[in-house]
């Protein structure tokens, strides 16, 4: 005890020193404007720099939700948009329609769980199922463009066939001038897709867009797929084979929309008949 | 030892009126050249008698400090100083010690000569006047005008403390 008050007395200029010191520091930014205001300044660079860091570590903590809210919210504006056209932009019919009752396409957002895109016949699957209004049938969108039809559907999960399958079978038509036909995948090559069915009087031009065409139940109109690379006769045919550049990568998709028609049962059941 | 005491207060009273009521209101500019102020002030501190306690010296800078800091409307800013370079006298006074070391009480031109003072009170009135000029601009940014500031004013303030010195002449 004696030792430490001897210390004390020992070490009493600079414990006086340093208290003083930090008195009158204290005294300085609160009293001076101008000390204050740099004080102030200096401190919030500090303050702000570790605030900034630890904010960019909470964010990716938040990411997957922010993630999923975007997704959701662009489900929404696809919708709209899709609505839009068929309800306003291309219809010459809009002055005998409720516009209201065209409004007959919902999207589904959901995640890629696994996808296959090496094999001859590729798949993906998504991780919502019959429970979140998955049927098969249903056209599958990103937000580039066509991505598959879903084949099978359990209750938490879905089977998509994608457009890289030796099955595909979409419904296209070269934009603005309305020749339609079907959409194959006969190459091995990821980025072409085949084109058949369209006429041979048919004006297309190497660069045309390709767009879905509406006519099916899957897919509403005017959704883009790729733009035609090269076309020609098929031998002694009327009909043209075009090679069709996708315009996007199908490998780096992580989020889809389920495409669900409202009509959709009644229309498919009317074209099965038509089938029969 | 009682008149050591007394003529310290007096010393410290004067000083102060003489910096508070004259060379405060000294303004010497010419056009941008502005970096001329008198401080003499901080003398107190460097002429208190040399065997005071460490401690008392660091508080009555302290307040010696508060004090013109009331009249300068700087609160804090001398008292950082003076504080400061009361700390630092002894560590000073290590340096300059004489051969034969600190004989005599009172640390003036009297007592040890004209140059070993002159060296003392150049090294404490630099440390003081850089540092307060340091905590007045608060940021060194400002390097340069506190780097002039220092230097001049310190030369001013040094040629009134020697004129001072040799003219009251004192023995303590």
């Amino acid at each position: 005890m004696r030792n430490l008050i001897y210390l004390i007395i020992r070490f009493s200029a600079i414990v006086t020193f340093i208290i003083l010191e930090c008195l009158c520091f204290y005294l300085i930014v609160n009293y001076n404007k101008s000390q204050k205001e740099i004080w102030a300044h200096s401190s919030n660079l500090f303050t702000g720099a570790v605030n900034k860091r630890l904010n960019n570590v909470y964010s990716f903590f938040d990411l997957q939700t922010t993630n999923d809210s975007l997704l959701l919210e662009n489900a929404r504006l696809l919708e709209t948009i899709i609505n839009y056209r068929i309800s306003s932009k291309d219809n010459r019919f809009q002055a005998f329609e409720q516009s209201d009752s065209l409004y007959q396409y919902n999207l589904i957002p959901a995640r890629v769980c696994s996808k296959t895109l090496h094999l001859r016949d590729n798949y993906i699957s998504l991780c919502k199922g019959r429970n979140d209004g998955i049927q098969p049938g249903m056209g599958v969108v990103s937000e580039h463009g066509v991505v598959g039809i879903v084949k099978s559907a359990s209750t938490k999960y879905a089977t998509v066939l994608l457009l890289l399958n030796s099955q595909s079978r979409v419904s296209g038509k070269v934009k603005s001038k309305e020749y339609s036909g079907t959409l194959l995948w006969t190459s091995s090559d990821p980025n072409i897709l085949n084109m058949r069915n369209v006429p041979k009087h048919a004006e297309i031009a190497i660069g045309d867009t390709i767009v879905t065409s509406g006519y099916s139940v899957a897919f509403p109109p005017e959704i883009p797929i790729g733009k035609i690379k090269n076309f020609a006769l098929e031998g002694g045919g009327n009909d043209y084979s075009i090679n069709v550049h996708l315009d996007y990568d199908l490998s780096s998709i992580d989020y889809v929309y389920v495409v669900n028609f409202e009509d959709r049962e009644e229309k498919s059941e009317l074209i099965e008949e038509l089938n029969e | 030892m009682n008149s050591i005491v007394q003529r310290n207060i007096i010393r410290a009273v004067f000083i102060l009126a003489v910096q508070l009521l004259l060379l405060k209101r000294i303004d010497i500019t010419f056009e941008s050249f502005n970096y001329i102020h008198f401080t003499i002030y901080p003398i107190i501190i460097a002429l208190l008698p040399y065997k005071s306690s460490k401690t008392l010296v660091v508080l009555i800078g302290f307040v010696i400090g508060l004090f013109v800091d009331l009249f300068y409307d700087s609160l804090g800013i001398h008292a950082a100083a003076c504080t400061l370079v009361a700390y630092l006298r002894p560590y000073i006074l290590n340096i300059l010690s004489p051969v034969e070391g600190y004989k005599k009480d009172g640390l003036t031109a009297h007592g040890y000569g004209l140059p070993w003072f002159l060296s003392y009170v150049g090294i404490f009135m630099f440390i003081s006047l850089f540092t307060l000029y340091s905590i007045e601009a608060f940021s060194f940014v400002y390097i340069k005008e506190i780097v002039l500031r220092s230097i001049f004013s310190f030369l001013a303030s040094l040629f009134l403390i020697v004129i001072g010195q040799l003219i009251f002449n004192p023995k303590y």
